[in-house]
């Protein structure tokens, strides 16, 4: 129960400026990256060091007040919502950079750190740290860490995952874990790795080393552009088949061209290519690059490339990139409200899939844009709409569902890096059967048995073999109270419309 | 003015967060209604009635907001945060009485008769020097160093590697272009130095400037606080001051330029708008003409209604580039505003002083002689924070320097 005395107890930890309890600051905080879930959390708490954080947590254990970690707000899955219920612990202050080893290659962080500033500092030693989502010049390392979060540059150099490695988790109680450790290989489970990705299930994180990486000495960037989507997709599995492993790949369509083309972040891609390929080569030497380069350009060519270009510099290179990492924000251009999926597919069945998202659209009359890592093969349809035409909402979460089947019925899967959260809790029993998803949920328990962190995310907990093979929900502790009324806001089992939490 | 009163210009917002890391208070505070999607969020709450003006949080967080619009540059999505704001301000203005140490202020310095006198006692008290031996931290003594910021330099402060007299320009154009001076209320009563150098540099580029009569206060503190009604009548007095014609304006004062822009959204006066030009546009059109050596290293820090509002970049640049041996040096932040913002630094002095402190870092990291900004609000700001700072540098308008160089050069001989 949140009750004056627990706010008061928080102000006696953090300061009471840094204690939000007003309407309109907490509205403020109702939203993530993805605009169309909202909930209005209790309190929102802003600690400015890792003991405060502690002491908070103790103190809403010692209340079983659950608790939502948040970084920057960029998530599109809804994870860093909470309901009236919970109190909001938000990171933001705790952005130093606690230390970079340029021999070792290591940085250790605070969660609050934002990606792309991790870079700019580690740039004097010649170091950068390697995962670079689009959203990096706003988003958090402790987000991305929760997120497993992805970026362009992950087709070579791997995910989030594969740069932490160790780091310091407050569990729900308040005790204090270390995971992994920084000097050299971790021994016994892969703690570290079964945290990353966690979506704030696990713990908070405070402290984070992270794996940075020499810059590359030569890199090369082409930009191709096609005049029919099945090709661009074609070409995309021919480049991987060369054998070459570009340092990104990725794609747009046309409509999301031509959004990008009428933003500040204008990048000279053709407005009347049905999609463009972003191909990007490093390596060690120039020589090498260079002709990796001149092999991927014509294997692009051979593949239906209307015409390929090679950013002729540095200055040009960031041109075609920031186009693509800000096409997300420039398609609100399109239109006032917009969902974005995050789905994988295999590789090779990239230009099916893509008609078929294109079929769909014209189905529900929607527009639909494409941005995305195909390197990947991970998805990004996005759906502008005006949410306030009656009945536009519900046409648009059947076309995202529709979708997401198709890309489930040629093997795929349900996020690529934005997660779950409460987004696709819809989608989870698609994929994992209750056995699965019962599984999943004890391993959360082992770090959090109450649940009491970020509750009512990523597992449905309706859609557990608990809740559906026995008849009645179990009740688990303090916290099922919570879990019961959050469960049934939630769009649980039945794979339908999020929309519930939408103001009408 | 539009049927939202420009509320609509926050309709693309589609909460990517791309603008927080640009957004100084939000850098201040960490706090999402301290930053422009949580700001939006609330000015989208006001015009729907879900909150309401006289609420308490909504009053503090929308005005701890500069109005520097950082945030605007940086959106993909083409966010109209500025328009947004004013139209919110209005909105707030309609429940509250301005603060009444703004209205003060507001009163002294734009109204013409008034402000003739304060301006005078503020002349007489800044050749005292009492204000400059005063400036420091704290309410008072900052304002102090904000007064003594104004000084017009003696002129000595720059060192100069060749005695060399240049050539006075033979070449001027026979048909030089005329333009008009906007002289505003502040530049006007305390840096008239500023408009002497405007003069002499834009004619030594082939301008010759005529001063308008009847030209009052842009308007820009007004509507930054709300009160459109009077922003809107001193734009019609401008308006009708500079007249029908093509004539470009000139202004020098990047906040003044920033709002003469905006006369299209504010009065309907599209075709006024087009003609206003900062100062360093039309100097950078002519090349500018080089002039005599300065050697000096100077940090320009660019003010934000000059690079976000009216995203003017490079001109300022090639203004300085125009003073040979000059070195300029440009700050990590220095696309960040310095918390003058107008009357904020007055009525906000907490939040103003947290801002500029990142700023005042990196200006010590820098260790320049002369930190150049062409806007009345930052040299004021930045001069009280180098000397409260207890910094060497101080804080000079672009065409100061330019002006200095061409004097150097003996082409005002
Ligand atoms: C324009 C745009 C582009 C994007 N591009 C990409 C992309 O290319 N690749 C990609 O992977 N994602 C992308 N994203 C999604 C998003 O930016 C990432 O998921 C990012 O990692 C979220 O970081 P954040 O700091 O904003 O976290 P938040 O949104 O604040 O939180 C996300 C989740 O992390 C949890 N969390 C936050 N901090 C901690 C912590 N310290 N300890 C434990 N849990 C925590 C929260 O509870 C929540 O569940 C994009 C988003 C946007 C808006
Ligand atoms: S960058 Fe633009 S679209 Fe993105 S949150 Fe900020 S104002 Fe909204
Ligand atoms: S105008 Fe400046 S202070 Fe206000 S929200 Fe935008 S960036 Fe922040």
């Amino acid at each position: 129960m949140i009750t004056a005395g627990l706010v008061e107890g928080l102000a006696g930890i953090v300061g009471a400026r840094h204690v939000r309890t007003a309407p309109a600051e907490r509205v403020t905080y109702a939203r993530d990256g993805l605009p169309t879930h909202r909930r209005v959390p209790a309190v929102v708490v802003l600690p400015g060091s890792r003991d405060e954080v502690i002491a908070v947590v103790r103190l809403l254990a010692t209340h079983g007040v659950p608790v939502v970690p948040r970084g920057a707000g960029t998530g599109l899955s809804g994870g860093a919502l909470a309901d009236a219920s919970a109190v909001l612990l938000v990171l933001t202050r705790l952005n130093r950079i606690l230390g970079i080893d340029p021999t070792n290659r290591i940085a250790l962080v605070e969660p609050g750190v934002v990606n792309a500033r991790l870079s700019v500092a580690a740039a004097p030693h010649g170091l950068y740290y390697a995962p670079d989502p689009s959203s990096q010049t706003a988003c958090t390392v402790g987000g991305n860490v929760a997120e497993n979060a992805g970026g362009p540059h992950c087709l070579k150099y791997g995910v989030t995952a594969q740069h932490v490695l160790a780091l310091e988790v407050v569990l729900g109680d308040g005790r204090v874990v270390e995971l992994g450790s920084p000097g050299g290989e971790p021994w016994g489970p892969d703690l570290v790795g079964l945290f990353v990705g966690s979506e704030g299930n696990f713990g908070i994180a405070t402290r984070i080393a992270v794996r940075l990486l020499p810059l590359p000495r030569a890199v090369r960037t082409l930009l191709a552009d096609f005049m029919s989507l099945r090709t661009a997709g074609e070409a995309v599995s021919a480049v991987i088949a060369s054998g070459i492993v570009p340092a990104a790949l990725e794609m747009m369509d046309q409509s999301c061209v031509r959004a990008v083309e009428d933003s500040v972040y204008a990048a000279g891609y053709p407005r009347d290519a049905a999609a463009v390929l972003l191909v990007e080569l490093d390596g060690g030497s120039d020589a090498a690059v260079t002709a990796d380069a001149e092999t991927i350009q014509r294997v692009l060519q051979e593949h239906g490339a209307r015409s390929t270009r090679t950013a002729a510099d540095s200055r040009e290179r960031e041109r075609l990139w920031q186009g693509r990492k800000k096409a997300f924000g420039a398609m609100g251009r399109l239109s006032r409200d917009l969902v974005v999926q995050d789905a994988v597919v295999p590789r090779s069945t990239l230009p099916d899939v893509l008609e078929t998202i294109a079929r769909i659209a014209a189905t529900y009359q929607l527009t639909v844009s494409n941005v995305f890592h195909a390197g990947d093969g991970n998805l990004h349809p996005n759906i502008s709409f005006d949410g306030r035409v009656p009945g536009l909402k519900a046409r648009v979460d059947t076309a995202s569902a529709e979708i997401m089947e198709a890309c489930i019925a040629v093997g795929g899967t349900i996020t690529g890096e934005h997660g779950v959260g409460l987004d696709k809790l819809r989608y989870m029993p698609l994929i994992f059967d209750a056995e699965s998803l019962t599984a999943m949920r004890a391993v959360r328990r082992v770090w959090d048995p109450e649940e009491r962190v970020n509750p009512g995310k990523v597992v449905p907990v309706h859609a557990c073999r608990e809740w559906s093979g026995a008849a009645k929900p179990r009740a688990i502790g303090p916290g099922s109270a919570e879990r019961d009324r959050l469960g049934a806001a939630d769009p649980g089992a039945v794979p339908r419309g999020s929309w519930e939490d939408v103001p009408a | 003015m539009s049927e939202r009163g420009g509320f609509e210009a926050l309709d693309a917002c589609v909460h990517c967060g791309f603008c927080l890391q640009a957004c100084p208070t939000f850098l201040a505070t960490g706090d999402e209604a301290d930053s422009p999607r949580g700001r939006i969020e609330l000015m989208r709450a006001l015009e729907a009635g879900e909150l309401t003006p006289d609420d308490a949080a909504v009053v503090v967080h929308l005005d701890r907001c500069l109005g520097c619009r950082g945030c605007e540059p940086v959106c993909p999505s083409g966010v109209g945060y500025g328009r947004g704001i004013e139209a919110a301000r209005a909105l707030l203005a309609t429940k509250r009485r301005p603060a009444p140490l703004a209205r003060a202020a507001l009163w002294a310095l734009t109204t013409p008769g008034p402000s003739r006198i304060a301006y005078t006692l503020a002349r007489a008290l800044r050749a005292t020097g009492i204000p400059s031996r005063l400036a420091g931290w704290g309410r008072f003594r900052f304002a102090m160093g904000m007064l003594a910021a104004t000084k017009p330099s003696d002129g000595r402060t720059l060192g100069r590697p060749d005695g060399k007299r240049r050539q006075p320009p033979s070449d001027s154009p026979t048909v030089r272009q005329s333009v008009a001076l906007f002289r505003g209320c502040v530049m006007d009563g305390l840096f008239s130095h500023v408009h002497d150098a405007t003069v002499r540099t834009l004619e030594v580029n082939g301008y010759a400037v005529r001063e308008v009569p009847g030209q009052v206060c842009c308007g820009a503190l007004h509507a930054h606080a709300g009160l459109r009604e009077e922003a809107r009548r001193l734009a019609r007095a401008n308006v009708a001051a500079f007249g029908d014609g093509d004539e470009p304006i000139v202004v020098n004062s990047a906040g003044c330029g920033a709002m003469l822009k905006e006369y299209g959204h504010l009065v309907a006066e599209a075709r006024f708008a087009t003609r206003v030009r900062d100062v360093t546009e039309l100097l950078a059109a002519r090349g500018p003409r080089p002039g005599a050596p300065v050697d000096a290293q100077v940090a320009y820090d660019p003010p934000c209604h000059l690079l976000h509002a009216q995203r003017i970049a490079d001109e300022p640049y090639r203004v300085l580039a125009a003073i040979p041996v000059l070195r300029v040096v440009s700050l990590p932040d220095a696309a960040q505003c310095c918390g003058s913002a107008g009357l904020f630094t007055l009525l906000e002095p907490a939040m103003s002083r947290a801002v500029l402190a990142p700023k005042l870092a990196s200006l010590r990291t820098a260790s320049p002689q002369v930190v150049a900004t062409g806007n009345p609000g930052c040299l004021m700001q930045l001069g009280a924070g180098l000397a409260a700072g207890g910094l060497r540098a101080t804080a000079r308008h672009p065409v100061e320097l330019l002006d200095e160089s061409y004097r150097a050069a003996g082409y005002y001989a």
